[in-house]
């Protein structure tokens, strides 16, 4: 992949093979329908759709390339639920677009760095989400719930737990 | 010009992407159409997958209890070790499959009861992949006869309708979903109101005015009126019952808990049929309707 021009010339830009991110994807949304069936409760705090888009769109660092990947991921994402086609497609073209540019910017390998971007974009994720609601479906409710922090703080550490082993796909 | 676009080409691209899929919605909204080859796409890639790591799992989280969790009784115990292991093994397989012919049992029971009333049976192989609602999907589709808004049951209760079909699966969509509304009725006042979800484990019986008596306990029923779900079956009892207090409401908040576990469902009845359900017998555990009526309150 070619860096892209905004990137800083210090940070690294890494490749995967096509086949590491279409399984990652698909192993992603494979386990995000299984395991609710598997750990009913806990379950519905993990968004690995998410945290498979936030991990691509930091390391390959290309916003369009990102963009468009959160946007197949989120629209297959839909296609799973009983809700509207595009709300999770909206909300993961966000998250792919913003991660990607940050990831061009500055180094997002350390574990600090992987645990509050992680944070930051879940919130963005799902204010995305709410907005969408709220404008297209008039659906109201609270968005700053201790289940919106709990659910934050656990993707975060998954991607602190997760995103080394997704490292070990990079090529070289 | 050029060095602008090409500098300003990511934010085009997110612009138009984010235009594309906020007027795919507008469209879904406007015109109360599904974009059903999104749908297609994504449900025929992950459920053959989901299906194989359901019976995976099942088979796998068998094995654990029968076999791999008795190791450590294994070491402390050498000299029994084997036997122990074998007849735990034995009977832990014996279990499950006590505990799964109980839930066939019923299932073919109920199908006793009704041998004439067209229904299939579905094994659950997954649920949504979104927090916010309440579907399942499960391992029966058009091939088997399965059409939108049909009725899904248990021996226990309503469990929701049919959303999508798709070839060899369907999504069902839960009572308790947000979007889940069902006619229903008091079993003893036979007062008509709607049942719907919330997200919540519990339902809401709305449209019942404050007048009425609800007595807690009280069996909620489906009414037949929704055009989807036969009259009599089992939605629920009722667990909490007050006047509305929103604007003087004229309406009761009603909490009904659902008769059918939603929680851990693993097989459930598809109705190919919306005609009302008479038993062949009077054991019948459903529908309610079928059996000596309580009279009116």
């Amino acid at each position: 992949m070619v860096p892209h021009a905004q990137s800083e010339p210090h940070i690294e830009v890494h490749k995967f093979h096509p086949g590491v991110v279409a399984g990652a994807v698909f192993l992603a949304l494979v386990l995000e329908v299984f395991l609710p069936r598997l750990l009913p409760r806990g379950a519905e705090y993990v968004e690995l759709p998410f945290l498979v888009t936030l991990y691509f769109g930091l390391s390959r660092r290309n916003p369009i390339t990102g963009l468009l990947l959160g946007m197949i991921i989120g629209l297959l994402q839909d296609g799973l639920t009983g809700r509207l086609i595009g709300l999770f497609g909206l909300a993961k073209t966000v998250v792919g677009f913003g991660a990607s540019s940050i990831g061009g910017r500055i180094d997002v390998d350390h574990p600090l760095a992987r645990l509050v971007l992680t944070g930051l974009f879940y919130l963005i994720h799902e204010g995305v989400l709410e907005v969408a609601r709220r404008l297209l479906l008039g659906e109201a409710g609270a968005f700053l719930t201790i289940h919106l922090l709990l659910a934050m703080l656990l993707n975060a550490l998954l991607a602190v737990l997760f995103f080394p082993a997704l490292d070990r796909l990079r090529r070289t | 010009m050029l060095p602008i676009t090409s500098r300003h080409r990511p934010l085009v691209v997110l612009a138009a992407t984010m235009l594309v899929q906020v007027l795919l919605l507008a469209v879904q909204i406007k015109r109360d159409q599904d974009v059903r080859l999104i749908r297609v796409w994504a449900v025929h890639l992950i459920t053959p997958v989901q299906d194989v790591a359901s019976w995976t799992w099942a088979k796998l989280a068998g094995a654990w209890q029968g076999y791999v969790a008795l190791r450590g009784t294994y070491r402390e115990n050498q000299a029994l070790q084997q036997e122990n292991q074998q007849l735990k093994l034995r009977l832990a397989q014996l279990e499950a499959r006590a505990a799964e012919a109980e839930r066939l049992a019923a299932l073919l029971d109920f199908r006793h009861n009704y041998p004439d009333y067209p229904m299939v049976f579905a094994r659950v192989i997954g649920a949504s992949a979104d927090r916010g609602t309440r579907i399942l999907f499960v391992a029966r589709g058009a091939s088997d006869g399965l059409a939108k808004a049909m009725p899904v049951i248990t021996p226990d209760g309503v469990v929701g309708r049919v959303e999508q079909v798709f070839a060899g699966t369907a999504q069902v969509l839960l009572l308790t979903d947000k979007e889940s509304g069902v006619g229903a009725m008091l079993e003893n006042s036979r007062t008509q109101g709607v049942i719907r979800g919330s997200g919540a484990p519990t339902l809401t019986l709305e449209y019942i005015v404050n007048e009425q008596p609800v007595a807690v306990g009280e069996r909620v029923l489906t009414s037949g009126q929704d055009q989807i779900f036969p009259k009599g079956l089992p939605i629920g009892t009722v667990l909490h019952a007050e006047p509305g207090t929103e604007l003087r409401s004229p309406f009761q908040k009603i909490v009904v808990r659902p008769s059918a576990r939603l929680d851990r469902l693993e097989e459930v009845i598809v109705l190919l049929a919306r005609e009302e359900m008479v038993p062949a017998e009077p054991r019948a555990a459903l529908p309610a309707e079928a059996r000596p009526a309580r009279p009116p309150q």
